[in-house]
């Protein structure tokens, strides 16, 4: 019995001082450049490795990254503030990046060739760069339409067709970006009196408010809904997966996404030069081109980029004067009225 | 006595404290053992929630309480009811059925039952989401069952109804792990005393197995209940419009960027949890629950009788079969292409994960390895000290020892970062910081279970091994925690599992270094390759459900000598 006491202690220690030692030996050295990159990710893990691999190749520098939504790397910076252990933050988009910046958790930096990208997309204050975009669109099960024998929805003002009547989902403003994009656009586009008209009328017809702005898309691929409202990237690419999905543009104009990257203030001092060949790379060419490569459905920003095959590029879609900065602005007190007026008292069953 | 909380609330078989006070201060081990478990329980337990609430009520410019008010003014009250609503449904349902597996298991002869047994741990290991899904894929409006068997139109998975049906699937085995513990614990000569006594055996149930198992049902709702409103992952795929307040909590945070808000909100699910916390020990300390004395006892005669052992098999069979169907569209969803759209049979799931995900299968096993023993030792000093031994402070102790468990995981994780994160205490980015997350967060599953198993052996036990000259240290190591066997394995396997498969609490915390496996299955999901995430999931289930035989073989260990021989 003694001897085992022993060996279960034994064993315990072992396990601690292993942990601890694991603990200890990824502190950076802070100062001396390094060979490595801590970058917090957006994309998806399947996504992001192509693509930090394409940059090790180019730079030999080894980039790990922690997949996080970008609502989360924004908690997490906050939380972070004191000792942030990443020094970029890659995809998502940009609202939240402007959210950042406003908490001051970003550092100001522009990639090297920010020349080549357009100015409609980029920052006015020098805080984050865009990486790709996205638009709103409509996610259409074609079993169901076959099934029901209807047309997709080509605009706004076919969802309120009786056709599609409890058959839209989209996600809630308040719980979701791309929601939340769905609302300021038509803010931003009727006015806001008209904008909560329609969606009152919209409304009667939702299934469902999903938590996750991918939610609807993949809820539309399922069958569980007709009509998903979601960004075009997000409904891409359930449908490269199999699933049998129509992409529809609202022909009426419709807002977008614009993904960015941006520096971390504080982020470990070791990374820093790294950091910004990372951002700048971004912005090169080779790494816009990545898209179609890896085929994954995002737009690249540069103009003179290859653009994945199947996706729908934005000078063959109505696209909204849509202000992201305005929409940040309002956005406590648009999602407040949504949850009084369009809602109203059913709104949290 | 009953009246009076402070007193009743002193196990009855305890001395003076004043007494017990002086002995402490001769323990040395006894005196540092409660002082390295409140120093831990501050550090890793309250100090990451204290965090958290400062955050909600000092602002920018000082203590600010306004945004508890704009909180309350909205439909928090309203939410809050929806998840407390939600809590005791599954609690109730999943100690019913936690109660007849354990029942059936350890009284009965019941045919199947390591199957049984197998299948009933099964639930545990849900990796986030994934469950959930399934069941829009077997239930949903074009679900395998809703519309491919029964043929309807237009089924509505989403809301209260499936919330609580995957709940209580995911919960029960909670509550019977506790439950057949202290099943197992109640010296069956009581029952046996009964019967010759001319009871039936509906009667000895009722009057004596029921009531000697009130510490495990008591203490199977209240982990259910406190589990289930603070659940993540299942209201977040599958509530549709029932808002749940830890899912709306994490939004406020992620999708309205309010970490103040969103804070207060998880904190706020403190408020049920504890109250069910004190209603449990307060009724509990009425009793006496001993029944493992140490005189000599012979194992009873188990249940046989067609009448009783038939609906228990019948049962248990359902319920098995139900789990059995969930994990299976998992399973089968690891293997085919493309589920509901193309069923060809596919390995390129696997061969994606072990290419691309391997780091993090590794480093999931080795934390989850490392906090496990960490983690059933100290629940099971913590349920030892409470009920043993007296001293200042154990409600205080008790308290902060349900903190993290009872908070939602996101909560945790910000806390975690917030108090770790500057030095003297810079934790972040290594892995000792989640190690301390899972110890601290699934340590009271196994408190629970430590404290069932301990309430029903007389202390007159370890008494007899102190007199006799033995050090506490030597007492608990020798004589109580070989008695706790069967709550040590409950400990141990619920620690490994939750460990391996939570998310919510890990998503702040993982870093690129120590990336976790479940994070891999989100961003699976999140990119709608369920495929994918199925492969992960079964892997996980295949390492999870090996290190359960493996944990089975060591707490064997612990028996004494002789008996495992017989």
């Amino acid at each position: 019995m003694r001897r085992k006491i022993k060996t279960w202690v034994g064993m315990l220690l072992a396990c601690l001082l292993l942990t601890a030692g694991c603990g200890s030996s990824n502190a950076g050295q802070a100062g001396k450049p390094s060979n490595r990159l801590t970058v917090y990710t957006a994309f998806p893990e399947q996504e992001v490795i192509p693509y930090i691999e394409a940059f090790r190749k180019e730079t030999g520098i080894d980039v790990k990254f922690v997949r996080l939504s970008a609502g989360e790397t924004l908690v997490r910076l906050q939380a972070e503030k004191n000792a942030p252990q990443a020094s970029v933050w890659y995809g998502g988009p940009s609202d939240t990046f402007h959210a950042a910046a406003q908490e001051g958790l970003l550092e100001k930096y522009q990639p090297k060739e920010a020349a080549q990208l357009p100015k409609r997309f980029t920052d006015p204050q020098g805080y984050w760069s865009p990486v790709y975009v996205g638009a709103l669109g409509f996610a259409v099960n074609e079993e169901w339409l076959k099934k029901k024998g209807l047309s997709a929805p080509e605009s706004w003002d076919d969802l309120l067709k009786p056709e599609y009547a409890d058959n839209v989902v989209m996600a809630h403003p308040g719980a979701s970006g791309t929601a939340y994009t769905v609302l300021a656009t038509l803010v931003q586009m009727m006015g806001e009196e008209k904008a909560f008209a329609y969606l009152k009328k919209l409304d009667a017809h939702m299934r469902q408010y999903t938590k996750s702005g991918s939610a609807p898309a993949k809820q539309a691929g399922l069958g569980e809904t007709g009509v998903g409202i979601s960004f075009a990237h997000d409904i891409l690419a359930p449908k490269s997966e199999g699933y049998p999905l129509l992409l529809t543009f609202p022909k009426e104009g419709t807002g977008y996404e614009i993904g960015a990257v941006a520096l971390i203030k504080n982020g470990p001092a070791d990374e820093l030069e790294n950091a910004k060949k990372f951002i700048d790379w971004t912005a090169g060419l080779e790494s816009q081109n990545l898209y179609a490569k890896t085929k994954t459905f995002r737009l690249p920003v540069r103009p003179d980029a290859e653009v994945p095959e199947g996706a729908v590029t934005f000078d063959k879609i109505k696209l909204a004067d849509y202000d992201a900065v305005w929409a940040g602005e309002h956005r406590k007190e648009l999602v407040k009225k949504f949850e009084t007026e369009v809602r109203g008292q059913s709104g949290v069953k | 006595m009953a009246s009076d909380m402070t007193v009743s609330t002193k196990p009855k078989r305890e001395r003076g404290g004043f007494i017990r006070v002086k002995m402490l201060a001769r323990e040395p081990f006894l005196l540092g053992l409660i002082v390295l478990v409140f120093l831990s329980l501050f550090l890793f337990a309250v100090l990451p929630i204290y965090q958290v609430i400062k955050v909600t009520v000092v602002g920018d410019a000082g203590a600010d309480l306004s945004k508890i008010g704009e909180v309350l003014q909205g439909h928090f009250l309203h939410v809050m009811w929806n998840s407390i609503q939600l809590g005791l449904l599954s609690a109730v349902l999943s100690t019913v059925v936690g109660f007849v597996f354990a029942f059936a298991i350890a009284r009965t002869d019941i045919r199947g039952k390591r199957l049984f047994h197998l299948i009933a741990l099964l639930p545990i290991i849900s990796p986030p989401f994934v469950l959930a899904l399934s069941t829009i894929l077997l239930f949903g409006r074009n679900g395998i069952i809703t519309h491919g068997l029964l043929g309807l139109e237009d089924a509505d998975v989403y809301g209260l109804g499936s919330l609580v049906f995957i709940q209580t699937m995911a919960f029960f085995p909670l509550a019977y792990l506790n439950l057949r513990g202290v099943l197992e614990s109640i010296n069956p000569s009581v029952e046996d005393a009964s019967l010759n006594l001319g009871a039936s055996r509906w009667q000895v149930f009722r009057t004596v197995t029921l009531p000697l198992a009130v510490p495990g049902i008591f203490s199977s709702l209240l982990i259910v209940f406190i589990k289930s409103i603070e659940d993540f992952g299942n209201p977040m795929v599958l509530a549709g419009d029932y808002s749940t307040l830890a899912v709306q909590a994490y939004l406020e945070i992620t999708g309205m960027y309010d970490l103040r808000s969103g804070s207060f909100m998880a904190v706020a699910i403190l408020l049920p949890s504890i109250t069910a916390f004190l209603i449990q020990k307060h009724w509990l300390s009425k009793k006496s629950y001993v029944t493992v004395t140490g005189k000599p006892t012979q194992s009873s005669v188990r249940m046989g009788e067609k009448r009783m052992v038939y609906p228990l098999f019948a049962f248990c069979a359902l319920v098995t079969s139900v789990v059995l169907l969930f994990y299976g569209t998992v399973a089968a969803g690891a293997f085919i292409k493309l589920w509901g759209i193309n069923f060809t049979f596919t390995l390129e799931h696997f061969s994606y994960i072990f290419t691309l995900g391997f780091d993090s299968i590794l480093n999931s096993t080795l934390l989850a390895a490392a906090s496990t023993p960490l983690t059933a030792i100290l629940g099971m000093a913590i349920a030892w000290l409470v009920v043993r031994e007296s001293f200042i402070g154990k409600k205080v102790m008790e308290l902060s020892s349900i903190l993290t468990f009872a908070v939602p995981g996101t909560v945790v994780g910000i806390g975690y970062v917030l108090a770790f994160n500057k030095p003297p205490l810079l934790l972040t980015g290594t892995a000792l910081i989640l190690i301390a997350a899972f110890t601290f967060r699934n340590m009271s599953v196994g408190i629970e279970a430590g404290t069932n198993s301990l309430r029903q052996i007389d202390a007159s036990i370890e008494e007899a091994s102190k007199n006799l000259g033995a050090s506490s240290f030597v007492t608990f190591w020798r004589i109580s925690l070989p008695l706790m066997r069967s709550a040590l394995f409950s400990g141990l396997v619920y620690s490994f599992v939750r460990s391996m498969t939570s998310i919510s609490a890990v998503i702040f915390l993982v870093s690129a270094n120590w990336n976790l496996l479940t994070v891999s299955i989100l961003s699976q999901v999140e990119a709608s390759r369920l495929g994918a995430a199925s492969a992960y999931c079964v892997l996980l289930i295949a390492m999870i459900l090996f290190a359960i035989g493996l944990l089975q073989f060591l707490v064997n260990q612990l028996q004494p000598k002789n008996r495992r021989r017989a």
